[in-house]
């Protein structure tokens, strides 16, 4: 976990992992491909890829953390949680070795969402090395001690 | 009467804005070479780029070629009857073919391609990009490891030109079919003049410049309308002046490509 107390401070956070794969509300998934197209995209240019090869890794991704369901639907048809899902997987689907998922609270915002972004990320944990969340101090009540 | 405050305030306005009208001209052709580059370059066509083209291709070429193809035939009925029968009421029959060639092949036709493709996926794609664009879109595929150059952009140049020259290509060749038949009817004598002024009219030079003159205009197509998707401001109330300078500069570049080839054909 990285608290930070300020914009100016999650700025600073973030700037310190500029290769990392990042989840955040700022980087939005593409609104005119699908959920499957979004994660399959990143695995056809990161491993040159057809797209039969690289739409089975994604759906495969889907499966793997439960949402298949989502797969055909595009940004604006997505719930938080699907969309955060989707972005947690467009993340992870180049293995990359970290992962920084930035203002949770903010892509989840009806949701307890530390359980959540928890759960989601035990489901694919083989998939990348390790992972940061960047959250603001006073969220830290919201996660269960460490 | 003005003062000299007053003068070099409204001197310096017109300067601010004639900067930077000149700097979004510099930054187009910045954003066009980089494009033309990356287009040229073998190694950006992985298959996941060549997937984009194709797409690219069939949305902006093959998906209106019946259509256009269908406006271009009745376009060309029309002046081709229009041209024969003024050609025969001043006694010049002998030139018509070549009058309806080049009005309607060297220039009508090319012209009417670009402002098609222009205005039919120009305008939406200048439109998507500029949202793309508001809305972190590019930021968001470069930070997942794909190049939005590869993706998003060389696809939809390599499309525009495609469909700017094969429209220009296609309707060509309906054209030549319907100026011999509204000239000589449905009867093969006429065949060896005709093809005889079509060999006169498309010389080696004049060839080679109208399929410049379609590489040009499908570049035009492709690369404005991105670039000032690309260069608009952030904010959403903006989007639409940032569509409607795009197609104003594209209109602008496509009337300067026109005039610069009737300009080294004629005089």
């Amino acid at each position: 976990m990285t608290w930070v107390a300020g914009d100016a401070e999650r700025r600073a956070a973030l700037a310190e992992h500029p290769l990392a794969a990042l989840v955040s509300p700022a980087l939005p998934l593409r609104a005119n491909l699908s959920a499957l197209e979004n994660i399959a995209l990143v695995q056809q240019y990161q491993h040159s890829l057809d797209w039969p090869t690289a739409a089975a890794g994604a759906m495969g991704l889907l499966e793997q953390l439960e949402c298949a369901g989502c797969a055909g639907k595009r940004d604006a048809g997505l719930t938080h949680e699907e969309r955060f899902q989707v972005k947690l997987l467009r993340a992870v689907a180049a293995s990359p070795a970290l992962v920084v998922i930035e203002r949770p609270g903010y892509l989840l915002p009806d949701t307890h969402y530390p359980r959540f972004v928890d759960a989601s990320l035990a489901a694919v944990q083989d998939r990348f090395g390790s992972c940061t969340i960047i959250d603001y101090v006073w969220n830290a009540p919201l996660y269960p001690p460490r | 009467m003005l003062g000299t405050a007053d003068l070099q305030r409204r001197l310096r306005r017109r300067g601010v804005v004639f900067v930077a009208w000149a700097a979004g001209w510099v930054q187009l052709l910045r954003f066009g070479g980089t494009a033309i580059v990356a287009a040229l370059s073998p190694s950006i066509y992985i298959p996941a780029t060549r997937d984009s083209v194709a797409k690219q291709v069939y949305f902006t070429a093959w998906q209106v070629l019946p259509g256009f193809v269908l406006f271009i035939a009745v376009l060309s009925a029309v002046v081709v009857r229009i041209v024969d029968a003024t050609a025969r009421d001043y006694g010049l029959s002998q030139f018509a073919i070549e009058m309806i060639l080049r009005v309607l092949l060297l220039e009508l036709i090319p012209l009417t391609a670009a402002l098609f493709v222009s205005l039919r996926s120009g305008a939406a794609i200048s439109t998507e990009i500029a949202l793309m664009n508001l809305r972190h879109e590019i930021d968001a595929l470069a930070r997942a490891g794909v190049d939005p150059m590869r993706h998003e952009l060389v696809p939809r140049l390599v499309g525009c030109t495609v469909s700017v020259i094969a429209l220009s290509v296609v309707s060509c060749a309906v054209t030549l079919v319907i100026a011999y038949l509204g000239v000589y009817g449905f009867f093969l004598w006429g065949l060896p003049e005709f093809t005889r002024t079509v060999g006169a009219v498309f010389s080696p030079q004049i060839t080679i410049g109208l399929g410049l003159k379609c590489l040009f205009f499908g570049i035009a197509v492709g690369v404005i309308p991105m670039a000032e998707g690309l260069a608009g401001p952030l904010e959403v109330h903006s989007a639409p002046v940032t569509v409607l300078r795009g197609m104003m500069r594209l209109f602008f570049v496509l009337l300067l490509i026109e005039v610069s080839s009737l300009a080294f054909k004629y005089i």
